[in-house]
């Protein structure tokens, strides 16, 4: 720390920017989602990507996660363009997704589901050694599990859990790549009251440790909990910042006609 | 379930190879004659090589005989045109097929679901046409003969192939070391990626895994095994017929998987000796086997998925697990 | 050494494109299925024996080919139908393997059924008497029979064309082979639909079947061969592609056919290497949508 604080302050700033976004575009057909959006997002910040329905939210999403690739502009990561690469390979680097509709091996009990996730972080392609001898995988899942409240429903297999609770697994095998980023898409959809709650809770929890960016469209939810916001609308990035910036912003107000 | 069934199925599945080995020692015994018995470990083998990729990881492949093909040409033309040692010539068969395996699988993997079924059929079809016109090698439309190993001397015995129980046991060895290493695969951290591959592609890859080069990985196993099956049935058989090649030839090895239970240990010997004990059977009733064995086939899928030996392991299973209801 | 004239090439092209014909409608029936109940027909090529073996069975019944080549299509579409009804239908939602399974088995019995009931040795089969002789295309007198055969599978493509894009059948085709879910929401009965799309599908394999009967040997082993030459079509035209299966079959069949002259020896091989090109270079096929492939 014997850089002079101008330099500090720049490089700190630097440091700061986790994933970003630089002039992303995407057309589906003659249809234009995403017109130019250039967004920074900061490390251990919570993050919401808002918007009404067909703003471009889920495709904005699914560029930044990995799943499509944009019609033109790059997505950076720690500085390096992942632009179009593999979706494994945004995982590797350390960012880490939750589906919109859950998504999880529905057959594999949920200590397996989660087990498989931390596999990946020990070994691939090993076909030799047996598996039950890792160590500390088996260990770390069951951990996990406990983690997202899932300790005593290890060996349900998973499409028997109730819906809450899948998407309580999925954050939990998220988790199992202990990534730096983690993407959630409507976390909290088809939830009860008391489902989305803990849900919550356990995004505030984490954001606390790693950088977590949701998609949300519930307003009540996202304005008490997250850092900065970040309104779309017909595919254009219309606004970003505080809660208290976008709750007064007089272009949101009008977007969303008084809702939040 | 019989109260004495669950403990014996219990105990095979904690020692699966060494229950499959004790199983097949005492199998020539049950067997009409001796040939069939050979018959059976061999195309269990080839079984048990397609299991892998299909019941294990889910990928419908029609185009297995191209390995069966290859291990069986390759070891015949070792020993028959280079007058190779017997030992070498399997090997050669084995490495042939696991080649021929990489790259089908690199151009067949680019395709999803069902359109993967469609290419190996046609690139296992470029194979059987390749070795048919190379007829100076292959032996063309009669298929390649004089695949023979004369007898010899180890530890003390005189090993003569001529003679079907030697014959078995000898290649007893073989099959042993192979599900070995197939049971060691599945037990293997690849072993849960390709069942992870099976049950939810996407989900896979999300959690990190390289889909593409696992599945190329399981497809080359996949093919090598296939192709010392091939290789001892060169040996088997001492001629080589051009049909090992024809894709009918891999939708023999969809049905024995199918029929024994695809997904399980023992399920592809199971639906091995099924169906080569029921076509011997068949064929001396009448000669409308394949409709018959097309019948069983649909009725299999129709009605029982899980073929033989997979729904008796549902049951066991459903027997052994403490009630997690609802 | 045969000498390599421009008219012995442009004759040989169209004899290529004679057995275009054959695969593109091949492939059309294949596409449909797939297209509509993502099912591949392992039975395709067995169908299409059945309708070499039905056309000729009608024919001489009947003596008339025109009438045959009416009558054949709708048996052998019949028998889809109930296959459909009864041995796939079942199979839906069980995943995308069981039904390809299942017509592999069909495959199994109709070529059996055939044997039994017209032998295993096949049947003899000729050009029907009206369309017998050759004509002159200005390059070299060409089989008559041949041009027929281009002119009534162009026909029939032009009316599946109609069909689909003009009628309400074909707008439920259309729509349900992008998205199966929403012909269900808006109230249509799917399962009719599955139905009559497999009763067409096959229907048109059989008809092919009485096309190509004149054209070769007919026994009960013609269709496995045939099989595997669809599945090549499909590939390179890319599935659920009607415009796709018509250009590949008639590329397919001129590659055969160029190299049954220019290099005999790799005939079967050259149009399965084409194949594997395609694979290599655009995996979706020619007119195939990325996404599904690759």
């Amino acid at each position: 720390m014997n850089a002079p604080l101008i330099q500090r302050h720049a490089m700190d700033v630097q440091a700061d920017i986790l994933i970003e976004a630089r002039h992303i575009s995407r057309q589906f057909g003659a249809f234009q989602a995403l017109t130019d959006i250039s967004v920074q997002f900061r490390a251990k910040h919570l993050c919401a990507i808002i918007g009404p329905n067909g703003a471009g939210k889920s495709t904005f999403f699914n560029i930044l996660s990995g799943a499509i690739a944009p019609s033109s502009g790059s997505v950076l990561f720690q500085g390096q363009d992942i632009t179009g690469l593999e979706p494994h390979e945004y995982a590797r680097r350390g960012i880490a997704k939750s589906f919109q509709i859950t998504n999880v091996f529905k057959q594999l009990s949920a200590h397996e589901n989660v087990r498989v996730a931390v596999q990946m972080r020990h070994a691939r392609f090993d076909f030799f050694s047996p598996r039950a001898k890792l160590a500390g995988v088996a260990q770390t899942a069951q951990a996990l599990l406990e983690r997202v409240g899932l300790a005593s429903l290890g060996q349900k297999p998973a499409g028997d859990l109730a819906h809450g609770q899948q998407r309580s697994l999925e954050v939990a095998m998220a988790l199992a790549a202990d990534p730096q980023l983690l993407l959630m898409d409507e976390p909290t959809a088809g939830m009860s009251p008391e489902e989305t709650t803990v849900m919550m809770d356990l995004i505030t929890e984490l954001a606390a440790e790693r950088t977590v960016i949701l998609v949300e469209h519930k307003m009540k939810l996202v304005m008490g909990i997250c850092k900065t916001l970040i309104v779309l609308h017909h595919g254009q990035l219309l606004a970003q910042g505080s809660p208290e910036d976008i709750r007064a912003n007089p272009e949101v107000r009008r977007v969303y006609l008084g809702q939040g | 379930m019989a109260p004495l069934l669950t403990p014996v199925l219990t105990l095979i599945a904690r020692h699966r190879v060494l229950s499959v080995l004790l199983f097949l020692l005492i199998f020539p015994w049950l067997m009409p004659y001796e040939a069939l018995a050979v018959n059976i470990l061999i195309f269990g083998l080839y079984a048990v090589g397609f299991n892998l990729l299909f019941g294990y990881t889910g990928m419908l492949s029609f185009g297995h005989a191209a390995f069966l093909g290859v291990g069986s040409y390759l070891t015949g033309m070792s020993i028959v045109h280079a007058h190779l040692h017997w030992l070498i010539a399997i090997a050669i068969g084995v490495g042939a097929s696991g080649l021929v395996g990489a790259l089908m699988g690199h151009l067949a993997i680019r395709t999803r679901g069902i359109y993967f079924s469609m290419v190996t059929l046609a690139l296992g079809q470029i194979v059987y046409y390749g070795f048919y016109k190379a007829e100076r090698w292959t032996g063309g439309e009669n298929g390649l003969r004089g695949v023979t190993v004369p007898a010899f001397e180890f530890a003390g015995w005189t090993i003569d192939f001529t003679n079907p129980v030697t014959k078995y046991y000898v290649m007893l060895g073989f099959v042993a070391i192979a599900l070995g290493l197939v049971s060691r695969i599945l037990a293997s951290p690849f072993g849960a990626v390709i069942e992870a591959i099976r049950e939810n592609e996407k989900r896979a890859a999300a959690c990190g895994y390289d889909v593409a080069r696992s599945k190329l990985l399981v497809f080359v196993l996949s093919a090598a095994i296939c192709g010392l099956a091939g290789s001892l049935r060169a040996i088997h058989l001492s001629v080589v017929p051009i049909d090992s090649l024809h894709y009918l030839q891999s939708g023999q090895a969809v049905m024995m998987c199918l029929l024994g239970g695809m997904g399980t240990f023992f399920g592809p010997f199971v639906g091995a000796a099924v169906f080569l004990y029921l076509e011997d059977v068949v064929t001396t009733l009448t000669r409308h086997w394949m409709a018959v064995v097309g019948t069983i086939f649909m009725v299999f899928i129709l009605f029982f998925p899980r073929g033989i030996w997979g729904s008796l392991i549902a049951r066991w299973e459903r027997a052994t697990t403490p009630s997690a209801q609802t | 050494m045969v000498e390599l004239t421009p008219q012995l090439l442009g004759l040989q092209l169209v004899t290529g494109v004679a057995l275009g014909a054959i695969y593109a409608l091949l492939a059309v029936g294949l596409s449909l299925i797939f297209g509509m109940l993502t099912v591949v027909n392992f039975a395709h090529g067995a169908f299409f024996m059945v309708g070499a073996f039905l056309g000729i069975y009608f024919q001489t019944l009947t003596g008339s080919f025109a009438l045959s080549l009416v009558i054949t299509p709708l048996v052998v579409g019949s028998v889809g139908m109930l296959a459909e009804r009864f041995l796939v239908r079942p199979l839906y939602g069980r995943g995308i393997d069981y039904p390809l399974l299942l017509t592999f088995g069909l495959s199994y019995v109709l070529i059996e059924l055939m044997r039994v009931l017209f032998g295993i040795e096949g049947l003899p089969s000729s050009t029907p008497a009206m369309l017998r002789g050759s004509v002159d295309l200005g390059i070299g007198r060409f089989p008559l029979y041949r041009l027929v055969l281009i002119g009534a599978t162009a026909a029939v493509v032009l009316g599946l064309w109609l069909m689909i894009e003009k009628t309400r059948f074909g707008l439920i085709i259309r729509a349900g082979s992008r998205d199966p879910e929403i012909v269900r929401v808006l109230g249509v009965d799917v399962a009719r639909v599955w139905l009559l799309v497999f009763g067409l599908g096959t229907a048109i394999a059989g008809l092919s079947g009485v096309l190509a009967a004149p054209t070769r040997a007919v026994n009960p082993e013609m269709g496995i061969t045939v099989l595997a030459e669809s599945f090549v079509v499909t590939v390179v035209g890319g599935m659920g592609s009607l415009m796709g299966a018509v250009v590949a079959g008639l590329l397919v069949g001129v590659v055969f056919s160029m190299t049954s002259l220019l290099a005999p020896e790799f005939a079967e091989l050259s149009i399965f290497v084409l194949m594997a090109l395609v694979l290599l270079v655009r995996p979706q096929g020619l007119f195939g949508k990325a996404g599904l492939m690759g």
